[in-house]
């Protein structure tokens, strides 16, 4: 590598050291560290680890927050997919442009305040009660309940998962449709015969979004889901605010960074394996 | 000969105001080779399209084997095509795509296995079965897409520009295996080309197109020595093309009076096409002979092209084997004379 390209990249190797493997190791050894009268003390000890996995309540969460985040994921795939697979087949190239722009206002605002807006919708006396109780029905509690976090989770997600699935689908080369067509596959069957085997790493790395923003995601859980029960990340609050307990708390974050790791990396793998078993 | 296998009659495509093809009529017979030639945008992808059933026609009737096909969907003709692209599916190994159409017609594993190995070694790729497609070669993928399009035993088999992407030593070799192909399974090729060479070599019956409409057929000789009119002059092989005025049993240009049979009443224009491999050139001035210079030349292999033009501006191509250049010498300079025997000639008439 010559001076001049590296005087180049020198900006980005030194922000991604400073602030994220910088932290990122310093959350690791401070998984280690101990908590003596409400003061953190360097140590290279494994308390904090056999603590937190030994507690019931931290696994509870963990596959509470595991199953929620997939959960949403497969709600966000299967309810995006006709939307995605709309825009992408079946209009104007032209209406695809403003519908694609259209899916990225809402990042405009933030997501705190897209949740808040959803407590007028599903409160006890909100919009939707409203409406079954002029036919006998409800009212019904929506909010915090694992419904609502689910709800909060693709308000964040949804919108994104759309986005990449339509330009997934769009991408497919017209011709590989046709050809299939050609050779005897009727339309019902080219849903699964080739369009989803062709945008299936789009599909995979969409829902992988999915999964990395609901697993990590604090606010869901905490303002729609009332923290009942508490996810990975409101642990992580509760943790830090019990007693300074920020190595337990890194125990925790630890735990989430390699399940999204693996999670990645297993997803990658599929979506870009080479063989198909069909 | 029997009824034809594929008849289109009054068959026009329209794209919004344009029109891609005028009135097409055109009978296809079984077990032809035919080709479709012309320029891009001449409309012969879309006549293509429209037997497979990927594109409908405006108006006009489409039949394969005496059924009307005008509302018959893509997945039901079973008219299998040969993709430009080869449009081999990506997720697939090469068995995998050949086994595609059989999987579609709900043929079961082991008999989808047995048929796909057979055809894969009948094309001589049964050792890349388990190879991903995009691992194999040109040629390879070529043989993979045409495995894959003949498993179904189709009547008719389409190819679009099939070997337009081949380096030329492989064409050649493809054009071999689809003619032999063509030969022992006995079924209709339709052949869409730009790429005479491809047409000539392959078909027993060539389509000329030129912006949508048909403008000649006939057997590949019967094209090349006797266009009927200019733009197949201009377009299949190369031709000396030279307008004028009849009189009667001769005609006459701006470079001459030459004899010439098939006239029109004298008085009446015509034009005077003269290939290029029949006209004789030398370096001695003689009776009626054209004296020409040289602009440029052309080496393709063992043919020259020599490029010259008359005294009044005309241009003149003479075509002959590098060997029988002889001592003429194209970088000496002087004047070249031109002539040709009066049988050699080829009289269009323009309504």
């Amino acid at each position: 590598m010559n001076r001049f390209a590296l005087a180049f990249r020198l900006p980005v190797i030194a922000w991604q050291g400073l602030f994220f493997l910088g932290p990122l190791f310093f959350m690791i050894a401070m998984s280690f560290f101990l908590v003596k009268n409400y003061r953190m003390e360097e140590a290279f000890e494994l308390k904090n680890w056999a603590r937190m996995l030994t507690r019931g309540y931290v696994w509870d969460s963990y596959w509470y927050t595991f199953g929620m985040a997939g959960l949403a994921t497969l709600v966000a795939t299967l309810v995006a997919f006709p939307a995605a697979y709309a825009l992408a087949f079946r209009v104007s190239e032209a209406t695809r442009r403003w519908a694609i722009f259209l899916l990225i206002i809402p990042f405009f605002t933030s997501y705190l305040v897209r949740t808040f807006s959803w407590y007028v919708i599903l409160a006890e006396s909100g919009a939707i009660n409203a409406g079954l109780g002029t036919v006998g029905l409800g009212p019904y509690t929506m909010l915090n309940t694992p419904f609502g976090t689910v709800v909060g989770y693709l308000t964040l997600t949804l919108p994104l998962v759309v986005i990449l699935q339509t330009v997934a689908l769009a991408n497919i080369d017209r011709n590989l449709v046709q050809a299939a067509r050609n050779l005897g596959c009727p339309p019902e069957r080219t849903l699964f015969a080739v369009i989803v085997p062709l945008a299936k790493a789009g599909l995979i790395i969409a829902a992988l979004f999915c999964f990395i923003l609901s697993f990590g995601d604090f606010v869901a859980p905490y303002y729609m889901g009332g923290s009942k029960p508490p996810t990975l990340p409101i642990l992580i609050i509760d943790t830090t605010k019990s007693g300074q307990q920020w190595p337990r708390a890194a125990v925790v974050a630890v735990m989430m960074m390699l399940t999204l790791f693996s999670i990645a990396a297993a997803s990658i793998w599929l979506a870009y394996r080479k063989r198909s078993s069909a | 000969m029997t009824d034809p296998l594929v008849i289109l009659s009054g068959v026009v495509k329209r794209f919004g105001d344009f029109t891609a093809v005028h009135r097409l009529d055109l009978e296809i017979a079984a077990g032809e080779f035919i080709a479709i030639m012309g320029p891009s945008g001449c409309g012969k992808t879309t006549t293509l399209r429209m037997i497979a059933g990927l594109e409908a026609p405006s108006e006009g009737e489409v039949r394969i084997g005496g059924r009307l096909m005008n509302d018959v969907p893509v997945h039901e003709r079973d008219t299998p095509m040969v993709w430009q692209s080869l449009a081999l599916f990506p997720f697939l190994n090469a068995r995998e795509n050949v086994e595609f159409g059989l999987r579609m017609r709900r043929i079961d594993a082991a008999e989808r296995r047995r048929r796909a190995a057979e055809w894969l070694g009948r094309l001589e790729i049964g050792e890349f079965a388990e190879r991903n497609v995009d691992t194999l070669s040109g040629g390879q993928r070529q043989r993979v897409a045409l495995a894959r399009s003949l498993v179904t035993e189709p009547q008719i088999l389409l190819l679009d520009e099939p070997l337009s992407a081949l380096d030329a030593h492989l064409v050649i070799r493809m054009q071999g295996v689809l003619t032999r192909l063509q030969r022992e399974l006995g079924i209709t090729f339709v052949y869409v080309t730009h790429s005479q060479s491809e047409a000539f070599a392959m078909a027993n019956r060539i389509v000329i197109m030129s912006e949508g409409r048909v403008v000649q057929v006939g057997q590949p000789r019967e094209i090349y020595r006797t266009p009927e009119n200019r733009f197949v002059a201009e377009f299949v092989g190369r031709n000396n093309i030279l307008a004028g005025t009849s009189r009667g049993d001769a005609i006459e240009t701006p470079l001459g009076v030459f004899p010439a049979a098939g006239l029109p009443a004298a008085g009446n224009r015509a034009t005077l096409v003269v290939a290029a491999d029949l006209v004789e050139i030398g370096r001695t001035p003689s009776e009626g002979a054209i004296p020409c210079s040289l602009i440029s030349e052309e080496f393709v292999g063992a043919t020259v092209t020599l490029f010259l033009e008359a005294k009044d501006g005309t241009e003149l191509k003479v075509q002959l084997p590098e060997r029988a250049l002889g001592d003429l010498d194209p970088h000496a300079g002087g004047d070249f004379h031109l002539s040709w025997p009066a049988d050699a000639g080829h009289i269009l008439v323009e309504s």
